[in-house]
């Protein structure tokens, strides 16, 4: 019976075996976390700065300011007086339920979020676009990113970094960075193959092909994945807010738990009027550069 | 006791379908493994575990009638919702699962109380309140609460109005949730950092890391606990002791009913703190689940199982775990 075991029941690894593996890599993270640990928070130090100065300033400036600021924003993007007054009311809605504090905390941390992610993102997609195998490499790694529980890494970051914004950075960036790689790269990959050729016909070189062509050509595109960055960073800020940042997700944490189901959604319609916000307004912008484009093209 | 087995046998064949709440924790997750091993092999019961928490399976269990059984529900938390389950005949509180009931507090790290023993009381804590540094606010110190939502949240942060802890320079830090609580400690203590929060035993933090529960000077005022530290709107706090915290086996009406024998068992199914601390602290060092664990529970600690059901089904059970 023994013999044939393997053919009924899979041959599996020996519990004890498997034991001392899930043992060794645990208390080899432990150790690196020990040695490593303060060393990797000092170089998250000054992002922590920024974040909790951006934090204090949004939280410490007068309402009708931020209102303000927000909706010039706005304005400055869509030149729309309907999204701007949109954004006016919905900012308003939000004070007068008494969730003001809270907006402000998760509009801070995703606007970095956002930026970080464009920043890096961008770069990357490129670098994707440009090489065959650097896309080979980066996409198994981008699916990974978008579909492992976020427990699973935020755990080992937690005991790195401790609680708050730093892993919640962390975390939302890993979850709301893939859309704009990977857009970036579709959008740069679906550039003409005859307009390249005819910039390299008047003479551009490589750099002049990528931010006079390439780039300009492939933006509605990437603006699309920004957009969906910025939504996944957004829906990140309940999973955020599971290891201490402060925002709106902490509301609905505590609503979920206890069953407080309008607490719950006014602070769900708070995070999506947030989103609708970020989205509109990009969207706005991407649609005004399009047809910006449009023009030199029929012209 | 002849009488009892012969009448087990026979309602063996009556016990049906029952589900038990396994829940997201070690302690709740091995004795819903051995409810379930125990109700399937000695009454014969066809026991299925289902995932739960406290705040979703106790509003489940009163409001639909499922799962049947929530091995260990920290009853505090949701006190009212469960008193009026019992009062309206849907739930039943079969016992107490563990005997000495949850301990609560406030704690600090044991290598902090070995460097500077006054830090073991609430006094000593606030005159070190630097040591505890907060890294988001370098100029307060941080004390870690207890997660949005959670009951233990409201005790915490009255407790922390009456410590005047605020005054202290602390900032009540909201960790989000049991795993950010845990964590926090974990970092902290693999370092040799200093440490000051909430937690509570029995837990498999606080059996794999050394902890020492911060005295407040005051001893336990239960009734000003229960009407005003565990209440949201507490307005005048008074500094106290967490009482120890009941632990409850809970069943819905259906099942006791319809399995007594069962649904006795329950009632008798209880672990002493000490006990529940030595099994965490084995499934933490061997990283075990509740199914693991409970093999290694009805093992090795029959002294400790063998009173809570009968002889014959004793036997029954014994026999299922050499087939195991």
């Amino acid at each position: 019976m023994a013999e044939a075991s393997w053919l009924t029941k899979f041959p599996q690894m020996d519990h004890s075996q498997l034991l001392s593996i899930r043992k060794t890599l645990d208390s080899a993270y432990r150790d690196f976390s020990r040695s490593y640990g303060d060393a990797i928070e000092a170089f998250f130090d000054p992002l922590l700065y920024f974040l909790v100065w951006l934090e204090k300033l949004l939280l410490s400036s007068p309402w009708w300011a931020v209102i303000l600021a927000v909706t010039a924003l706005a304005y400055a993007a869509s030149r729309s007086w309907k999204l701007s007054l949109g954004v006016v009311a919905a900012f308003l809605a939000i004070g007068y339920f008494g969730m003001w504090d809270n907006t402000m905390r998760t509009m801070s941390i995703i606007t970095v979020c956002t930026l970080i992610s464009i920043v890096l993102g961008i770069p990357i997609g490129i670098l994707m676009a440009r090489s065959d195998r650097a896309r080979s490499v980066i996409t198994p790694v981008l699916d990974v990113m978008q579909t492992m529980p976020a427990f699973v890494y935020l755990i080992p970051v937690v005991m790195l970094l401790g609680i708050g914004k730093i892993p919640g950075v962390i975390a939302v960036v890993i979850y709301a960075i893939p859309p704009v790689i990977r857009l970036t790269n579709l959008g740069i990959r679906l550039v003409d193959r005859e307009v390249l050729e005819a910039a390299v016909a008047y003479g551009a070189n490589g750099w002049q092909r990528l931010f006079g062509v390439q780039l300009p050509l492939a933006m509605p595109t990437i603006m699309a994945g920004i957009n969906q960055t910025i939504m996944m960073a957004l829906a990140m800020v309940v999973i955020a807010s599971m290891i201490g940042v402060k925002g709106l997700g902490q509301p609905v944490l505590k609503s979920i738990t206890n069953q407080y189901f309008t607490m719950g959604l006014f602070n769900g319609l708070a995070i999506v009027a947030l989103a609708i916000i970020f989205d509109r307004v990009s969207q706005a912008y991407a649609k005004r550069s399009q047809r910006h484009m449009e023009g030199i093209k029929s012209a | 006791m002849l009488l009892a087995t012969s009448i087990s046998a026979f309602t063996a064949e009556s016990c049906g379908k029952v589900t038990i709440a396994d829940m997201n924790w070690n302690s709740a997750s091995v004795m819903a493994n051995i409810d379930r091993f125990i109700l399937q092999q000695g009454y014969g019961c066809d026991a299925e575990l289902i995932p739960g928490d406290t705040m979703p399976t106790s509003t489940s269990m009163t409001e639909k009638g499922e799962p049947d059984i929530a091995p260990e529900l920290w009853s505090n938390s949701t006190k009212e919702a469960l008193d009026k389950g019992v009062a309206e005949k849907r739930l039943r509180y079969a016992g107490k699962s563990l005997a000495d009931g949850g301990e609560e507090g406030f704690w600090v790290p044991k290598y902090l109380v070995d460097k500077d023993p006054s830090i073991a009381t609430i006094a000593g804590v606030v005159a070190n309140a630097k040591l505890f540094k907060n890294p988001e606010d370098p100029d307060r110190s941080a004390f870690y609460g207890c997660p949005a939502g959670w009951a233990c949240q409201i005790s915490a942060g009255n407790l922390f109005k009456a410590l005047k802890l605020e005054e202290a320079g602390f900032e009540l830090i909201d960790p989000g949730s049991g795993a950010g609580l845990s964590g926090s400690i974990a970092r902290a203590y693999e370092r040799r950092k200093p440490w000051f929060g909430y937690y509570w035993a029995p837990t498999a933090i606080l059996g794999k890391y050394q902890m020492v529960k911060v005295d407040f000077g005051t001893g336990i005022d239960e009734a000003h606990y229960i009407d005003c530290i565990s209440k949201e709107d507490c307005e005048k706090p008074r500094v106290t002791m967490y009482p120890p915290s009941p632990v409850h086996t809970v069943t819905t009406e259906d099942f006791a009913t319809k399995a007594p024998q069962a649904y006795d068992y329950l009632t008798r199914r209880a672990f002493k703190n000490n006990q529940m601390n030595q099994l965490l602290a084995w499934m933490e060092e061997n990283q075990a689940d509740g199914e693991v664990a409970m093999e290694h529970f009805l093992r090795n600690y029959e002294s400790i199982w063998t009173p809570w059901v009968s002889a014959a089904v004793a036997a029954k059970i014994k026999k299922g775990l050499s087939n195991l």
